[in-house]
């Protein structure tokens, strides 16, 4: 019964302060959506990708995929005529283009006949032909050259109906399609499939992509471990057999380390909300410091008082967790578009349809949602069992625990920070840890806060006397008296604004690295390649443009690079290797280019790479642990697998994924490829690279090709640069608004704290702009305190920013760069906050009568 | 009391809202579910392409052999067709069918860069029935005409597969050709020996299905082909010989207005003598009359018998229990020559020999007696449905 009275009392405590509990669920709904959000961002565009992905490979068990040359038709013939293996499909496909749209699309190349067990979408699809009759829209697939089905979504985005027609293009062809028949999704995964999907009979699909012997897989159902071995031995050199489970993996693991620098993120966000109710939930344990005394008075035990606040503190929770994960599954609706935007940016084309909710993002929301709200009103509620009738009506008793309070969190931040540091210098590339450690750093330094704000208010206090008089003398001790409330307050800012220290000096050091490495990669004048589409495509260009290229005026040289994706057979479980085949001397196309390391002398890498050596990116060494000591890579060729010496590492930073060099004519004689996939032009010095653009875009008019001056170039890198950081950039928005909230309630309940102390000083003449003044003060104190305990924290977290989280995330090292500007910045923010924050209590304060504000209830 | 009352009125509101919602999802699932699913099954059914372009079956043909053993592509339709009654040395009897049909999906080839591309499409069904065990085994397969994966060759000698399932001759006049077909399950490795020429079916080979010039096909049969090799039932091998029969017909759109299937029997006599009989039947239950036989007699001699001298009359019937259709089952077939009158009795060797792919349709063995003895095999089309159109 007596817990339902003390419940009771909560509830009105509630009741009344209804400012207090809007924050209260404001940091749990904002730290809980922000955590909800980033996940069913990131978790959506992964399971779009992978659904696609699998629902393009069907009920394949295996695959079987080759290098650039694909896979040979023979292969097929072979296994179905000679191992009579009746569960495999031949597959052609590319990207293509609309258009009237520019909407990129995969046009896939079936057998249909092969279909039948293959893939269930087009199993369970129905197919509405001009006529409405489906085997008729198939039989024009097969027959009628130029004919394509797509699912009615797409039909309708293109705003074609059966019978009508379209154009798509790609870098070699543009050409008119029919539409034989429409398909209509049967269930999510259908819908998934066919998002961007063009269905083309596997002779259409060979006639327009100009690939007529060449497969890009075979879809196999392979059961049984004899037919594998068969499969296995069948095969001809340069092709691999592969799960079909494990080739989806592999390819959504690229987005991994970008998805989880964000979770981690949005978690830092969470950490700053805790904060905040920590702050609120101490506010009201001092609000009720009368009531709690007078109902332990009354006979409530301590444990009964803890039961309560946490209960309290519980109902929050649940309310805040449930409206934080309904508004991250909204956030998330936000946020998709950005995350999908850079992943197909950077590495491969996604497209959402469905809003994906885990169970597991709404488990961890809860999780984090009630274990945020109950920790961090435990500390007030243990606060709150201490009070006793007594002590109700003082104030000092709960300041005196607090200093000891101080020294603990400090001695518990060195324990937090050697717990941190010891973690980075674990040997492990576990990002995980990595992020383990940032966070155990970060509290550690929070931890500090406390003892360092007594430090720095007993040392400011002549200073700060000698400015402002005796006002200046009280303020820094008025912070030092209610240590417990502004201890808490300066933290929470601290925090906030070294994240936004930390990620700012990160991106600015990126950027400044990238800008430095782009101005010497950037040396030729004009680029030509085929709109990006991550890193899964294949662009193919016919080679006999270079000789049309020469030809322009003005054009001293053209170089060409072959882009594709080999399989190294020594690295199963990573994605294929991104192989660039370069015509020319990689140091005349950026003689800037700084290596890691280099087994031969600069001037000698190509003459090296000619007689077949390569070399590769940072962060391709990176993945796979190539060092100086242990240089060789193996490529799968269409001779077979071939061992390369890497003779340097060097500094890129247009692929976490990381690239690898190879001499054109050390490709060509090993791969059966004709294509190249850009090319870059150097023109003489008294041509305006622009008149070459123009003329190149004539030449080029029909291919769908982009061309590029150094300059648009560098504006659209650092626009994909820009669009990968947005997110974090926002995310660094809102722990500072989460900040802000956080100074406002803590100065609140400093003030509520004061309030005798206030007015006894107004009651002995204090007058009432005094009173605004010595109120700012202190929160300009405060704010100040808080902006330059955060430098150092923000300077070290932007250091284990780039030192561990990145290179463990991207495998990129760059330069730390620190912006003055931003540092200023941040310390402003921190005082504006704090100042901003301090209009609401002090005007509250102002409007006290002394007699009041003393009185004792 | 009351209380109770109210609970049960809640409980049946409850029942009737469940009841509805499980009706209303019923309906709306069934009603989602798509009508016809893409397969290969599906596309060679409705002829969605009509006629014009290709070659009728109108002039008597110049036939010349093994060249027309070889595919016509001018043609929309054409089938190499293989049928056997087989024995083990103990006396335990099979019957295999092994046919390949081509069909163009339209009468000129395109300029295709690709190998993928091609206007024909191929189709295989290959059964086995296992008469003492009463299995019938079965299978159907389909592939485009290019890439090598399915064709029909005369050079550089008679060829005609689909994947792994194949004949082939093995001379250069095709007096001999083999058969590896391997399906899930059982298999057949046959080689068949020519013991009678070519005989041209119809008048000269031009086999009238209709009254309308062109509704006809070039038509003939290989009658006795001396078979042996082995049938693989499982992982057991049997050691067989028998003799098959091979059927082959090219033409374009033979059937008239109204035709619903075809009886049809080769019939193999232990005297020599083979005899192919058949009937087209019309939805008003008549039959064409331009539709005869053949009998070859033991030296090769042809001779063709016009519909009315064949009466075919069936004796039972057999209701399929998976299409449903009611077939006849077991004949008495009387052909009158020279005036004098044949008569056998047919009989299945199996009830269930139905064929279910893309088409159904029953093709098994059957026993002759009567006034002679021997074995052969029947042909029942259109009985679970119309199959104008689809030949």
């Amino acid at each position: 019964m007596a817990i339902t009275v003390v419940s009771r009392l909560a509830y009105r405590a509630l009741q009344r302060r209804l400012l207090q509990s809007a924050l209260f669920l404001f940091s749990i709904v904002a730290g809980v959506a922000l955590v909800v959000g980033v996940d069913v961002a990131a978790e959506s565009a992964r399971r779009a990708f992978a659904l696609s992905t699998a629902s393009l490979q069907g009920n394949a068990t295996h695959e079987i995929v080759g290098g650039p040359s694909g896979v040979p038709t023979s292969l097929y013939r072979r296994l179905r005529t000679n191992l009579g293996i009746r569960t495999a499909a031949p597959v052609v496909q590319s990207t293509v283009r609309e258009g009237a749209s520019g909407l990129a699309l995969t046009l896939m190349g079936i057998d249909p006949f092969a279909e039948t067990q293959m893939r269930q979408f087009l199993a369970d699809a129905a197919v509405s032909g001009a006529t409405g009759v489906s085997g008729q829209a198939l039989l024009r697939l097969l027959a009628e050259p130029n004919t394509v089905l797509v699912s009615e979504s797409v039909a309708a985005r293109l705003g074609v109906e059966p019978g009508d027609t379209f154009e798509l293009f790609t870098t070699q062809n543009r050409e008119t399609f029919t539409l034989a028949g429409t398909i209509r999704p049967w269930n999510d995964l259908s819908r998934q499939a066919l998002a961007a999907l063009v269905i083309a009979d596997i002779a259409t699909a060979q006639e327009f992509l100009d690939t007529p012997h060449v497969l890009t897989r075979i879809d196999l159902i392979l059961t049984d471990a004899q037919t594998l071995l068969e499969v296995r031995e069948a095969l001809p050199p340069g092709v691999a057999l592969r799960p079909a489970e494990s080739n989806r993996q592999t390819l959504a693991q690229l987005s991994d380390s970008f998805t989880l620098n964000l979770q981690a993120l949005s978690l830092l966000a969470l950490v700053v909300g805790m904060f905040l109710i920590y702050n609120i939930m101490s506010f009201s344990v001092v609000q009720r410091r009368v009531q709690i005394g007078m109902l332990r008075a009354i006979g409530a035990t301590r444990r009964q008082i803890l039961a309560s606040i946490l209960l309290e503190a519980l109902v929050f929770g649940v309310v805040g967790t449930f409206l934080g994960v309904a508004a991250g599954y909204f956030l998330g609706g936000f946020l998709v578009g950005a995350v999908t935007r850079t992943i197909t940016d950077l590495y491969y084309r996604v497209e959402v349809q469905v809003l994906t909710l885990s169970t597991f993002t709404v488990a961890k929301g809860v999780a984090t949602g009630l274990i945020a709200s109950l920790g961090a009103a435990l500390l007030p509620a243990i606060g709150a069992t201490r009070v006793t009738a007594a002590s109700a009506l003082r104030s000092v008793d709960a300041e005196q625990t607090t200093r000891t309070h101080v020294d603990l969190a400090a001695a518990a931040g060195l324990v937090v920070l050697a717990a941190g540091f010891g973690l980075t210098q674990l040997q492990t590339r576990s990002l995980f840890f990595g992020l383990g450690a940032l966070f155990l750093i970060l509290m550690g330094c929070i931890l500090f806060t406390p003892a360092a704000l007594l430090l720095a208010m007993r040392s400011v206090q002549p200073v700060s006397g000698l400015l402002f008089g005796t006002l200046g003398r009280i303020a820094p001790r008025a912070i030092v008296r209610s240590l417990s409330r502004t201890g808490v307050a300066v933290a929470a800012l601290a925090l906030a604004v070294s994240v936004i220290v930390g990620v700012s000096v990160m991106i600015a050091s990126f950027r400044g690295t990238v800008t430095e490495w782009l101005d010497g990669a950037l040396t030729a004048d004009v680029f030509i390649s085929a709109p990006a589409s991550g890193l899964l495509e294949t662009i193919n260009i016919d080679p006999s443009l270079t000789t049309l290229l020469q030809e322009v005026p003005g054009v001293t040289h053209v170089a060409t690079a072959r882009d594709v994706p080999v399989l190294a057979p020594d690295y199963p479980q990573l994605p294929p290797v991104n192989l660039v085949a370069i015509s020319t001397n990689p140091q005349q196309v950026s003689p800037s280019r700084r290596f890691v390391w280099l087994a031969v002398e600069q001037d000698e890498v190509w003459e090296a790479m000619q007689a077949g050596a390569i070399i590769v990116t940072e962060s391709f060494a990176y993945r796979r642990r190539i060092t100086a000591e242990d240089y060789a890579l193996t490529l799968l060729t269409d001779q077979g697998p071939r061992t390369f010496p890497i003779v340097g590492v060097f500094y890129h930073y247009g692929t976490d994924q990381g690239i690898v060099l190879m001499a054109d004519s050390v490709y060509r004689d090993l791969y059966a490829d004709p294509w190249v996939s850009s090319f870059v032009l150097f023109v003489t010095p008294e041509t305006s690279s622009e008149s070459v653009v123009e003329n190149v875009r004539r030449l080029v008019a029909d291919q769908g090709l982009v061309v590029q001056g150094t300059r648009a170039l560098r504006t659209e890198v650092f626009a994909i640069f820009d669009r990968a950081f947005n997110i974090t950039a926002a995310l660094r928005s809102l722990v500072a608004i989460v900040a802000f909230i956080g100074i406002l309630s803590a100065l609140m309940a400093l003030q509520l704290d004061q309030k005798r102390t206030l007015g006894t000083m107004r009651a002995l003449g204090l007058t009432a702009g005094q009173l605004w003044r010595l109120t700012f003060l202190v929160t300009g104190l405060m704010g100040l305190a808080a902006g330059l305990f955060a430098l150092p924290i923000g300077l070290l977290l932007a250091k284990l920013l780039i030192d561990v989280i990145n290179v463990r995330a991207f495998g990129w090292t760059f330069a730390y760069i620190v912006p003055a500007g931003s540092l200023l910045q941040a310390v402003l923010i921190a005082m504006v906050a704090a100042l901003l924050a301090g209009i609401y209590p002090a005007w509250r304060v102002s409007r006290l009568a002394p007699a009041e504000a003393i009185r004792n209830e | 009391m009351s209380r109770r009352y109210v609970n049960y009125k809640v409980l049946l509101f409850g029942l009737v809202v469940i009841g509805v919602s499980i009706l209303l999802i019923g309906v709306l699932w069934v009603s989602t579910r798509p009508s016809q699913p893409i397969g290969a099954d599906t596309a060679i059914l409705p002829s969605a392409f009509n006629t014009d372009g290709f070659a009728r079956a109108i002039d008597p043909w110049l036939w010349e052999f093994p060249r027309d053993h070889g595919p016509h592509p001018a043609f929309q339709s054409e089938w190499w067709y293989y049928t056997g009654n087989l024995t083990t040395a103990s006396g335990r009897r099979f019957g295999f069918q092994f046919t390949i049909f081509r069909r163009a999906l339209l009468p000129e080839r395109r300029n295709s860069k690709s190998e993928w591309y091609s206007n024909q499409i191929y189709m295989a069904h290959f059964t086995v029935s296992d008469i003492a065990a009463g299995t019938f085994y079965q299978e159907e397969r389909f592939s485009r005409g290019a890439a090598d994966l399915a064709g029909a060759e005369i050079s550089p000698r008679f060829r005609v597969w689909l994947d792994d399932w194949s004949v082939q001759a093995s001379d250069d006049s095709a007096a001999t050709m083999s058969i590896h077909a391997k399906a899930d399950g059982y298999a057949i490795e046959l080689v068949l020996t020519q013991v009678k020429g070519p005989a041209l079916q119809g008048v000269g080979g031009l086999s009238q299905k209709g009254p309308e010039i062109g509704n006809a096909s070039y038509y003939y049969s290989l009658t006795r082909l001396a078979t042996e090799g082995t049938v693989i039932i499982g992982g057991e091998e049997f050691s067989v010989d028998g003799t098959s029969w091979m059927d082959r017909e090219f033409g374009t759109s033979a059937l008239s207005e109204g035709a619903v299937g075809w009886d049809w029997f080769a019939l193999q006599l232990s005297d020599g003598r083979d005899l192919m009989v058949g009937q087209i039947r019309s939805e008003d239950d008549s039959t064409e009359p331009a539709f005869g036989g053949l009998l070859v007699s033991a030296d090769g001699q042809t001779r063709y018998l016009p519909a009315d001298v064949i009466t075919i009359t069936p004796r039972g019937t057999w209701q399929s229990k998976h299409s449903g259709a009611t077939y006849p089952a077991g004949w008495e077939i009387a052909v009158t020559i020279d005036s004098t009158p044949l008569r056998l009795l047919l009989e299945p060797l199996l009830a269930d020999q139905e064929v279910r792919g893309s088409v159904t349709y029953w093709e098994g063995a059957v026993r002759v007696s009567g006034d002679a003895t021997g074995y052969g095999y029947a042909e029942l089309t259109g009985y679970a449905q119309p199959i104008r159109g689809m030949f």
